[in-house]
């Protein structure tokens, strides 16, 4: 069976330009939500969202091409021009339309994603196709899990996954108007959290067939060994109650890694900081791991919810986490929620296996997990 | 072999189950629902059907229609292994304006979330979802050259890698919709199915959705 392997990742999170400060940034316990600057949210449910510092909201070029150029140009020497490109958002350029609809100022047309995707295939120089993956705040890990199914199933050895989004005034009356948005910062499996923080990210990761890596002579970051992906079909913007759906993924991602759930050192959940996510991931953990937990962080509460690029960022640091044997604290809590105590943590904490497991759930009732492998293990 | 058993379709005059040899024509979309229900294509009533967004209701039409010609019952208690994919043109930029210039012309007070929602290209594959009870895979996917073809490719290689034995594949559009239903199939005798690679072959380079179908026609 082809093995599926991360070559290179980079990303720019609200912590800044590089994997590396988003790390950091995790470890040390602060959080990047910050003031939204960029349009007025007197009206909004918050003031807050987690911003990527000095990108500039009126330019030609949109938020996300600001985060996404910086990241592709320096790459695209080392990406294969044979790469076939999945590209993973929920809103995209969507300035654009708003400026239409506000100003006249550009075409409505130009927030379509597939225009995204040519610029995106443009700047990382390749031409072996392309595609865009959409499914709400899973858009992004299914991205990465399509990615590796196509590897193993030997139609591409080589490809690229981008992910990104902004915050917008589009998206945060949005989820003001669904009353989703926590009025100052997401506390993930906190007692007291009452919603989310959106966020905004863009990153990358290049993924090969091993057999390529090898040829290419080319580092292993990681194995994307395992993944699941079902659907609640339960309602359009609450998860199901006792999180069947979201086990089932991960029964499928453990059956597809062929390990079992004692082989899982640590689980990277989705962890908004919503009452019914948090409680619904819980459940569907405990379905799996019954009453022995494993150490289970977000990265919600510092990165805030990055949307599109969710499932990106956080495999990016779920590879991190395998690396370097530590887990992340889960910043924001303060007082943990009964059915996560014993789970979750505010304080580092170290752990020994080489395997970890990345879930992720959005609007529709989407399920995402993948099972990583640290890179050693496997070359 | 992967195997097609299901094709439902509809445009502003007509719909079609093309292996039931089913073509009709219909008075509008206004009027569509209540003689779908009328006609049993609903075997329930879908919930909050009247502020679905269009594309969410041509998926679920579409989807009534590949399920009935592939003789699949369904109810929402009874929830399927199944998947639901889908690729358009537009994606939902039609509802991302709809929302937006909502929430402008209100005075940029408070926006509506029944539309918000639909601004997410995936959400019409979950409104189907939830009235089918598919709990498969659900994505929605954008392909730069050949969708239909490149659409039912991918649902293909998706039940080959044994993700799920069976898809429903959705193209649909303001004004068409076509839906198959895919599934790994062992007997194919029994002539109410075809290959995968045939629907592929037939569905060829157009985008022309009545040249699509009478092509179709061709082949079941």
């Amino acid at each position: 069976m082809m093995k599926a392997v991360s070559v290179a990742f980079d990303m720019v999170t609200p912590y800044g330009w590089g994997t590396d400060s988003c790390w950091e940034g995790l470890l040390s316990g602060t959080s990047a939500i910050r003031r939204i600057e960029r349009f007025s949210t007197s009206l909004m449910q918050t003031d807050n969202a987690a911003t990527v510092p000095d990108l500039k909201p009126n330019r030609d070029e949109s938020l996300v091409m600001q985060m996404l150029s910086p990241l592709l140009k320096k790459i695209a020497p080392g990406i294969p021009s044979d790469t076939f490109v999945i590209l993973a958002t929920t809103t995209g350029e969507i300035e654009f339309l708003q400026r239409s609809i506000i100003n006249g100022e550009h075409e409505a047309i130009k927030s379509r994603p597939d225009h995204l995707l040519n610029k995106i295939m443009f700047l990382s120089g390749t031409c072996g196709g392309g595609m865009i993956v959409s499914a709400a705040c899973v858009s992004s890990s299914a991205a990465v899990l399509r990615a590796a199914s196509m590897i193993r199933n030997k139609e591409h050895d080589s490809i690229l996954v981008v992910a990104c989004d902004s915050v917008s005034e589009f998206v945060t009356a949005g989820f003001s108007s669904l009353m989703a948005l926590d009025r100052h910062m997401a506390k993930p499996f906190d007692k007291n959290r009452c919603g989310l923080s959106l966020g905004e990210a863009a990153g990358f990761m290049l993924l090969m067939s091993e057999e390529r890596a090898v040829r290419e002579k080319r580092d292993s970051l990681g194995e994307i060994a395992g993944w699941g992906l079902t659907n609640d079909a339960n309602h359009i913007t609450g998860p199901s109650k006792d999180g069947s759906s979201l086990s089932n993924a991960v029964l499928n991602a453990m059956k597809s890694a062929g390990i079992s759930e004692k082989e899982i050192g640590c689980i990277s959940a989705h962890g908004t900081g919503t009452i019914y996510n948090d409680s619904m991931e819980m459940k569907a953990i405990k379905k799996i791991f019954g009453n022995n937990p494993v150490p289970l962080y977000s990265v919600k509460g510092g990165t805030g919810h990055t949307m599109g690029a969710a499932g990106l960022l956080e495999i990016i640091i779920g590879f991190e986490t395998l690396n370097k044997k530590i887990v992340p604290p889960t910043v924001n809590l303060r007082d943990t929620d009964r059915e996560a105590e014993g789970w979750v943590s505010s304080e580092q904490q170290s752990f020994e296996s080489p395997v970890t497991l990345s879930t992720n759930s959005g609007f529709g009732g989407v399920n995402s997990a993948l099972i990583l492998k640290k890179a050693e293990t496997i070359l | 072999m992967i195997a097609v058993t299901g094709i439902g379709w509809l445009t502003r005059k007509e719909y079609g189950c093309l292996f039931s040899k089913i073509n009709e024509p219909h008075e509008g979309f206004d009027t569509l629902y209540s003689y779908f229900k009328d006609k049993s294509y609903f075997s329930c009533p879908v919930k909050n059907f009247s502020r679905f967004d269009t594309i969410s209701k041509m998926t679920c039409f579409s989807a009534a229609l590949a399920l009935k010609d592939a003789g699949v019952s369904y109810s929402a208690d009874q929830k399927k292994d199944i998947g639901i994919f889908g690729a358009n043109e537009a994606g939902c930029l039609e509802s991302n304006l709809n929302y937006f210039q909502d929430y402008i012309e209100s005075g940029r007070i408070l926006a509506r979330g029944n539309l918000f929602i639909y601004t997410l290209p995936s959400i019409p594959l979950a409104e189907a979802s939830i009235h089918f009870g598919l709990c498969g895979p659900l994505l929605h996917l954008f392909f730069n050259e050949k969708r239909i073809p490149s659409l039912l490719s991918f649902a293909g290689e998706s039940i080959t890698g044994g993700e799920t034995p069976s898809i429903l594949a959705v193209s649909a559009e303001e004004t068409d919709a076509i839906c198959f239903v895919i599934k790994q199939e062992d007997d194919t005798s029994s002539g109410k199915n075809t290959g995968l690679q045939n629907v592929i072959a037939a569905a060829g380079d157009t985008y022309i959705f009545d040249e699509m179908i009478n092509a179709f026609k061709g082949i079941v």
